[in-house]
């Protein structure tokens, strides 16, 4: 645990160094980047780079860089809206597993991974040395490497509540590795900005709390619920509220009862654009809610405290703050007293 | 007598023959297909440049397509399937029981406990890898079976309970872990993780493999006149002279660290270690000296054209193996079945 600190911490420094790099202007070639306890050489910037997951796909095209881009793959939600015509734009090998057949056919110069089980040892897509041997630099966002094992676990319970920092981190590493460090720095600006005027516009509210109710295979079983210090914790915090659960796991699954006894002031049902089970739809969430005999007893459903914001922002990516605006927008039109 | 043994011997020589050649003619199959569009000639290039029969100069990522993903691949599939046949037919013999098959005495419930303890509570992170952990789960499954059944003195079916509880009592704590520790993701990761599939498989593999199959074949072989005299029961065999004991036990033994090794570098694939064993029988018979032979090459080449198949079937993506060894199977097996019903 005492080494989890110290390495939060250096990542914090590591961070806040970067930041002040950002600064600095053009990216000069050949460019060296630390990630995830490896060195990666760029000898230019990318010109046909692949994204594997969402949110590496996501904060490339936030970028702008949909140009520079050959392919994408794994997408679990649908895209941005706003991103959806400059996404359009860029060939996808699947929403799913890719395989590296079919990504080394786009003849990559960069790959960047949102997840260990896109990119590291035990994947069963790609590994790093399979770019490696070809010259190919691969990225894995930091988010997924700050751990306790620098490949595996990504994030396991946490002691302390999740922030954006290691999101800024790997759109400051992409715009440096892309050259566009001006964008980058407005985009984290532009973040920041936005995390700064909901944390103004909430005020610190120690009655308000929180449920967030990602799915559940059918209205029987536990559902699965963002934990307290995951990313769904950080936006309860930033609207001046908290977690309804105490629990340091990221998703821990709870029944019905444990929820009612939690007694949320708001419940957030996610809108989960898979088609697993038929409560991945936030629609099919808040029908349940109201129709349940015992549940529908809740205070937070009889008086219509009901939200809903995308499932995506409950994962650690540039989509928490988006799921933070929406939900912010929500419960300022609610009677939040008890 | 003597003719229906030569005719017998004659159509086993002629199977082996036929089998390496289909085996030869699927992984090379599987090395010209893939989501990376190759011409053949690189592709025979590739391999004749690496054996060092010709030079030819070749795009460097094709050319590391075809050796280091697509051959490497075909034999460890190849691999894989004569392991859990071999596997399969063994535990069917010692147990006597049609159905056993690695999967049943918890090897792969182990495999997955294993896994688990390393993704999600870092035990041993860092110095111990997934697969290790998997490995080490599979024979701690294994010693649970054999601890559970007494030794291994006791009768069959005392083993497929013993091997039904581990089962249970490993994915209870899979589960238990899972629901307790992990995150939404690291479940992700494991369910993936377990999932067999060949889509991690480079040379390194096919080395440890490699070595791992060709022994627990020869160990199997060099006891294959036991392992007739196992099929009429444990006390016949104590009769003709056999240790029963310990031949059981070296070849549980055998049979948990074939299954550990591939489980831990592939994941679970079901269903060949079950239907594989079968089919060889009908073809050759029950003698164990043709039938293991016989059973490792169809194994062989079930498995090499499941993964070619799996990965045709859907582009830029795959479908998991174990879906395909059981789409393939299943109908198959149906097939022996109706074959070999008792004729009124």
């Amino acid at each position: 645990m005492k080494l989890t600190t110290k390495r939060a911490a250096i990542g914090g420094l590591l961070t806040i160094a970067f930041c002040g790099a950002a600064v600095a202007g053009p990216t000069t070639y050949p460019l060296e980047i630390e990630n995830c306890g490896q060195t990666i050489t760029f000898d230019k910037a990318p010109e046909r780079a692949v994204a594997l997951g969402q949110n590496s796909a996501e904060i490339m095209l936030l970028l702008g860089l949909q140009d520079k881009m050959a392919a994408t793959a794994f997408w679990p939600n649908a895209v941005l809206p706003d991103l959806k015509e400059a996404n359009d734009t860029v060939k996808l090998l699947t929403v799913e597993f890719p395989t590296l057949e079919s990504i080394l056919q786009e003849e990559p110069d960069f790959v960047a991974a949102m997840l260990p089980i896109l990119l590291g040892p035990d994947s069963k897509v790609a590994k790093r040395a399979d770019f490696a041997d070809l010259g190919i630099p691969a990225y894995l966002s930091p988010s997924a490497c700050t751990t306790k094992l620098d490949t595996g676990d990504a994030y396991g319970s946490r002691d302390q509540l999740w922030n954006m920092d290691l999101v800024y981190q790997e759109i400051n590493d992409m715009a440096r590795i892309f050259d566009v460090q001006d964008r980058g720095a407005a985009l984290i600006d532009d973040f920041k900005a936005r995390e700064a005027k909901l944390r103004d516009e909430f005020a610190k509210n120690d009655d308000l709390t929180f449920l967030f109710w990602f799915s559940s295979a059918s209205p029987a079983d536990d559902a699965y619920l963002g934990g307290g210090n995951g990313p769904s914790g950080f936006i309860a915090e930033l609207l001046g509220g908290r977690n309804a659960l105490d629990t340091k796991a990221e998703w821990p699954t709870l029944n019905w009862e444990g929820i009612m006894a939690a007694d949320p002031t708001v419940i957030v049902a996610a809108q989960v654009d898979r088609n697993r089970w038929d409560l991945d739809k936030a629609e099919n969430k808040i029908a349940f809610l109201k129709s349940d005999p015992t549940v529908s007893q809740m205070e937070a459903v009889k008086k219509g405290r009901i939200a809903v914001i995308g499932g995506a922002a409950m994962n650690p990516s540039i989509r928490t703050l988006y799921g933070a605006e929406e939900l912010g927008e929500q419960i300022k039109a609610m009677d939040l007293s008890q | 007598m003597t003719s229906k043994d030569g005719g017998a011997g004659y159509r086993l020589a002629l199977l082996l023959i036929l089998s390496l050649a289909v085996l030869a003619l699927a992984i090379a199959a599987a090395t010209a297909i893939g989501d990376y569009n190759i011409p053949l000639a690189t592709v025979f290039h590739t391999v004749t440049n690496r054996l060092g029969l010709t030079a030819v100069e070749l795009p460097r990522i094709e050319e590391s397509v075809v050796w280091n993903l697509r051959l490497s691949r075909g034999l460890v599939a190849a691999l894989c399937g004569a392991g859990l046949a071999i596997c399969g037919t063994i535990l069917q013999a010692l147990l006597r029981n049609a159905l056993a098959e690695p999967f049943v005495l918890g090897v792969s419930a182990g495999a997955s406990t294993g896994a688990v303890c390393v993704i999600v509570l870092g035990i041993g992170a860092g110095a111990v890898s997934l697969s290790l952990g998997a490995f080490a789960g599979a024979f701690a499954a294994f010693a649970v079976v054999a601890l559970l059944s007494n030794g291994a003195t006791s009768g069959p079916n005392h083993t497929i309970l013993a091997g039904v509880a581990a089962s249970q009592l490993f994915n209870a704590l899979t589960a238990y872990i899972v629901t307790t520790s992990a995150n939404a993701q690291q479940a992700r990761n494991v369910m993936f993780w377990l999932l067999g599939s060949f889509g991690g498989v480079r040379w390194p593999q096919f080395q440890l493999l490699g070595a791992v199959v060709l022994v627990g074949l020869v160990v199997c072989l060099l006891m294959a006149r036991k392992l007739d005299a196992f099929t009429f029961g444990d006390e016949d065999a104590a009769a003709l002279g056999i240790p029963v004991a310990s031949t059981r036990l070296i070849l549980f033994a055998v049979t948990a660290l074939v299954t550990a090794a591939i489980v831990s570098q592939v994941g679970a694939i079901g269903f060949v270690g079950l239907v594989v064993p079968h089919a060889a029988r009908f073809l050759v018979g029950p003698l164990h000296m043709r039938l293991l032979p016989a059973a490792a090459l169809l194994g062989a080449v079930f498995m090499v054209i499941a993964d070619i198949a799996s990965r045709v079937l859907v582009t830029q993506q795959t479908i998991p193996i174990g879906v395909v060894t059981a789409l393939v199977g299943v109908p198959f097996f149906a097939f022996i079945l109706y074959r070999s019903r008792p004729q009124s």
